[in-house]
């Protein structure tokens, strides 16, 4: 692979702290913070469902990170004047607050080798987990507002199949993640099948002998990078109209894909 | 001046307290929290710390020597007393840094206040959180400056 993707003029990163500044702390934070969770890792001898107690908080780590640092990335293309607004800085507050607490659970659950989602055996933790769906949602919703907001804006100076791509990618997070992993967590766990005995894809652990809800909840949550990387592609490919019309192709084609996962383990079938 | 580990005990507490509550207020007096939190209350517990060491060392059980002998020599009430008294002091003092350090560098006091809880919990659980957030923060000011 060496299409050249990149614009000739790399992004301005130092941009991240002036237009998200909590949101840029926050992945560096995240990230730095895998550091205690690795050491935990390495010392904690107890067996949670077959991996250790902290591998959930160190892949939400990860994801978080990567999620954060995502969205100060775009919140450049939002316009100025609503990126400034009180209103927009609350919210983001408010979005970094949930990721905390999300995170903190995670700390708190793996501490105390408990599940940290689906765990109704105590109605604490049954409480904590419906709240955390709650800022889950609030957190998601991030993207949602994000890509509105560059959906309406007409000065980011992006060629409109890539600004289409960002605000679509973000929207479709949204939207997706809400309908996959709203219902993941109305249920009593991400597979479907049996018999589960162990068999898994490496680093992402998803199941290959049952269906496994979290696939169409990944590529769900990835489509803020999977659309905008097909929009960069489609603005190299063709005119201004015809990467519009791919990318409105590729957003299609996305949101069938997530669903054609999310069916797939419904009916008890792995990915692979 | 009394001589029961627990009474001492029970007021060290409160002592330390004081300390770190001077801490969390600190952006109201930044010069009378740096006395109170990083100078005073430290000086008072290693006063009676260095008394306690004084007296109880030369019958204490155990040492240094190995995990067991430090296990020991905590199983005697008054080394245990000065060795809680240490732990006051000095995550008092890391405490006081972390104010001074996030004063002189422009890091918020509100992003502080978790790491001072933490410290206060579990001191290098703190310290290294507050590592982590300055880390952070001089990322930021190696890429766009140093914070308004």
């Amino acid at each position: 692979m060496t299409i050249a993707l990149a614009s000739p003029a790399l992004p301005d990163l130092r941009r991240l702290w002036t237009d998200a500044p909590a949101l840029t702390l926050l992945a560096l934070i995240l990230t730095l913070g895998l550091i205690p969770l690795y050491a935990a890792m390495a010392l904690d001898l107890r067996d949670f469902h077959g991996n250790s107690p902290w591998l959930k908080p160190v892949k939400f780590h990860y994801a978080l990170a990567i999620y954060a640092i995502t969205l100060a990335f775009f919140a450049r293309f939002m316009p100025a004047a609503t990126r400034q607004s009180r209103l927009w800085r609350w919210f983001t507050g408010a979005v970094v607050f949930a990721i905390v607490a999300e995170c903190l659970w995670l700390w708190g659950a793996a501490s105390l080798n408990t599940a940290a989602h689906f765990n109704t055996d105590h109605p604490i933790f049954a409480a904590v987990y419906s709240l955390m769906g709650a800022f889950a949602v609030l957190l998601t919703s991030a993207s949602l507002a994000m890509g509105l907001s560059i959906w309406r804006n007409r000065a980011t100076g992006l060629p409109e199949g890539l600004r289409l791509s960002i605000a679509l990618g973000l929207i479709l997070t949204f939207v997706l993640t809400v309908i996959t992993a709203g219902y993941l967590s109305a249920q009593p766990g991400h597979f479907v099948g049996t018999p589960v005995t162990g068999a898994a894809l490496p680093i992402l652990g998803w199941s290959r002998e049952v269906g496994d809800l979290r696939v169409a909840h990944f590529l769900a949550t990835h489509a803020l990078h999977g659309l905008p990387i097909w929009g960069l592609i489609a603005t190299r490919m063709g005119d201004a109209r015809g990467a519009v019309t791919l990318v409105w192709g590729g957003a299609a084609a996305y949101a069938a894909l997530v669903t054609a996962t999310f069916i797939q383990a419904l009916n008890g079938l792995p990915l692979i | 001046m009394p001589t029961d580990p627990h009474v001492l005990f029970a007021a060290s507490g409160p002592l330390a307290m004081l300390g770190w509550l001077a801490l969390a207020l600190s952006p109201l007096a930044p010069r009378a929290a740096q006395i109170v939190a990083g100078l005073a209350i430290p000086a008072i517990l290693s006063v009676a710390y260095a008394a306690l060491i004084l007296v109880h060392w030369a019958d204490a059980p155990g040492g240094f020597g190995s995990l067991a002998d430090v296990m020991a020599l905590f199983t005697d009430p008054p080394v245990a007393l000065a060795g809680w008294l240490h732990y006051l002091a000095f995550d008092l003092l890391i405490g006081a840094w972390i104010a001074r350090t996030a004063q002189a560098t422009g890091i918020p006091h509100l992003l502080i206040l978790p790491c001072l809880a933490l410290t206060f919990l579990f001191g290098p659980a703190g310290f290294l959180a507050f590592l982590i957030l300055r880390a952070a923060f001089t990322a930021r000011a190696r890429m766009i400056g140093t914070p308004q």
